[in-house]
């Protein structure tokens, strides 16, 4: 499930980067770039953190 | 008389033709003014060597016209000659200026050592303090094979040093109907392709601290059960890769940089000192190591509460703080790289504003930590004053002071709320709070410079190749505002998946966890042979329980 975080992570970044082509729209690219921050996010919080938390070294 | 006027004349339409082509000419250029010599009243009017001696008590004797190197004796002083020395003293102070403030930040090595030391446990002080004293050498060799080339090879021409035009091969991909720079490509152990330059060893000093700070920032929250071989192979690859590239987009001219000019996003990403570049990477990166490393034994109970494990040495911890600040007079004001020309007289600025935030941050922790806990917290309190610093990297070279002081009040209260948010929402052990100080400080930096610049800084007439001055949203540039978050997104999106990628494969190739039996014992026995404090009777054990 890490791994799967990482990449919702990184595709946080793409979307963010796609807005440099998809539009010359300063608001649009604001809306993209924030919409992929908040993918990335949850990639890190939402999903690598589960994750992480289920391999707490005491619960070993 | 008149030839005197003629003199006077021609020396100052020489310096208003020529000043510009100077900032970007190499310093042995031969000047564009005609060789005029000098006649001997002129001459018979400077001062004589003679003339001192008798001593110069007032200093007025010294440093005049006979001071002037001669290019050719026989011919003797010349326009030309004037005219060097001009453009030589120009450089000169701004080679001196960065040189020093590159030693400062160097020093800032110690103030790092000092307080990671200070806040873990005294059976793992000296396994910390090699990790900060190697952090220095690990990085910088990596920096020299290959991270410098990769950040700078093509950066261009740095006027404010004279010129580096050796520093010119960018490597770009064409996207969008752009040209974007991913990473440079000139510069190998600084003798590749014209890199044994005067010019370029200055840039190389000045940007070698500057991404041994990001390395150091890492060791802080791995302390106490981080394998040494697994730091030395992460520090490496952070030195060589990570922080290159990303330093590479926003100050080598990479894309970051660029999206001023090529889509019009205010004057591109704009980070004056690297709250974003520096910090952020490091403060990134050490969460992405966490997630690895997982926390110490006993710092949190099975029902997932978090059990304080107090540092050894608070007084090492503020001190650490004291030598962090004054080494950021050298990160940020030294980052005009002048004091003479292109707004290098801005510094006095920049360091104003780094000490009002530094102030303002501290009184945001102690008030906050006061109001919610009853006692103004040591050691949170030095955390919100370095929390203010980093804030105020970015936006310190574009800020007035009064927004300084508002960007530092809030770091000094964010960096507390981060830290409980880290601690327990995430449940992610740091024990210095490094990814609080300088990950979420650090992209506050960022995005405060798109909100509070205000337009008034001037370094040569523009920025990334944008002409005017870096403006914030709140003086009217919303793509400036755009462009800071596109390096927000590309910290957590990029460089947080770039870190963890490479460090799952440390963990499986090199392991990066010490064993849970040295982790009790202490690291300083079983990872560096020796204890930090020999004469002293250690507890065994330090985990307080819930």
């Amino acid at each position: 499930m890490m791994f799967a975080g990482v990449v919702v992570a990184f595709v946080g970044f793409a979307i963010a980067f796609a807005s440099l082509g998809v539009s010359d729209s300063t608001s649009v690219r604001l809306g993209m770039v924030l919409a992929g921050i908040v993918v990335s996010l949850i990639g890190i919080m939402g999903v690598i953190t589960p994750a992480y938390q289920k391999t707490w070294i005491y619960r070993k | 008389m008149t030839k005197k006027i003629v003199f006077v004349l021609a020396l100052v339409s020489c310096l208003a033709g020529a000043g510009a082509a100077w900032a970007q000419a190499p310093a042995a250029a031969a000047p564009a003014a005609a060789a005029t010599p000098i006649t001997d009243a002129e001459l018979k009017a400077a001062v004589k060597p003679t003339d001192r001696a008798n001593g110069d008590p007032d200093g007025s004797l010294t440093g005049t016209a006979t001071d002037i190197a001669v290019s050719d004796a026989k011919a003797g002083l010349t326009v030309a000659d004037v005219l060097n020395q001009i453009g030589a003293n120009r450089i000169g102070v701004n080679f001196a200026w960065t040189l020093l403030c590159g030693f400062l930040i160097m020093f800032m090595q110690a103030g790092f050592a000092v307080v990671e030391a200070g806040l873990c446990r005294a059976k793992n002080a000296n396994h910390t303090m090699m990790m900060n004293f190697m952090v220095y050498g690990v990085g910088m060799l990596a920096y020299f094979l290959i991270g410098f080339p990769l950040q700078m090879g093509g950066a261009g021409a740095v006027a404010n040093l004279g010129g580096t035009p050796v520093l010119a091969n960018e490597f770009v991909v064409h996207l969008f109907g752009k040209d974007i720079g991913l990473f440079g490509n000139t510069g190998y152990m600084l003798m590749h392709k014209g890199t044994y330059d005067v010019a370029v060893m200055v840039i190389f000093l000045f940007q070698m601290v500057f991404m041994d700070t990001t390395t150091t920032i890492v060791t802080g929250t791995l302390c106490e059960r981080w394998k040494y071989a697994a730091f030395m192979v992460s520090t490496m690859f952070l030195g060589a890769f990570t922080y290159p590239i990303f330093a590479n987009w926003a100050w080598g001219g990479g894309w970051l940089a660029m999206l001023g000019s090529n889509f019009g996003l205010g004057h591109g990403y704009a980070d004056f000192a690297g709250s974003g570049v520096v910090h952020s990477v490091g403060g990134i990166t050490a969460l992405a190591c966490a997630f690895i490393l997982g926390p110490r034994i006993g710092k949190y109970t099975k029902d997932g509460r978090p059990n304080p494990i107090p540092g050894h040495d608070i007084m090492w911890v503020l001190c650490g703080c004291f030598i962090l600040a004054f080494g950021w007079f050298g990160f940020n004001p030294g980052s005009t790289l002048a004091m003479s020309g292109n707004g290098g007289l801005r510094a006095s600025s920049v360091a104003v504003n780094t000490m009002l935030a530094g102030m303002t941050g501290s009184f945001g922790g102690i008030l906050y930590m006061w109001i919610r806990y009853g006692k103004p917290d040591a050691s949170m309190s030095g955390n919100a004053f370095l929390a203010g610093l980093v804030a105020i990297t970015a936006p310190s070279g574009f800020v007035n002071p009064i927004a300084a002081a508002v960007i530092g009040l809030i770091a000094g209260v964010l960096v507390c709320i981060s830290c409980e948010f880290v601690e327990r929402v995430l449940k992610v052990d740091d024990p210095v709070g490094a990814i609080s100080v300088h990950g979420t400080n650090g992209i506050w930096g960022v995005i405060a410079t798109g909100l509070f610049a205000d337009g008034k800084s001037n370094y040569g007439g523009s920025w990334n190749g944008v002409n005017g001055n870096v403006t914030g949203l709140f003086y009217g540039d919303m793509g400036q505002l755009v462009a800071q978050l596109m390096g927000v997104a590309t910290l957590i999106g990029f460089v947080f998946v770039l870190s963890f990628i490479f460090n799952v494969f440390v963990d499986w190739f090199v392991g990066q966890r010490v064993s849970a039996k040295s982790e009790l014992a202490g690291l300083d026995i079983p990872e560096m042979g020796a204890v930090a404090y020999p004469d002293f009777v250690l507890k065994p054990e330090t985990v307080t329980s819930a």
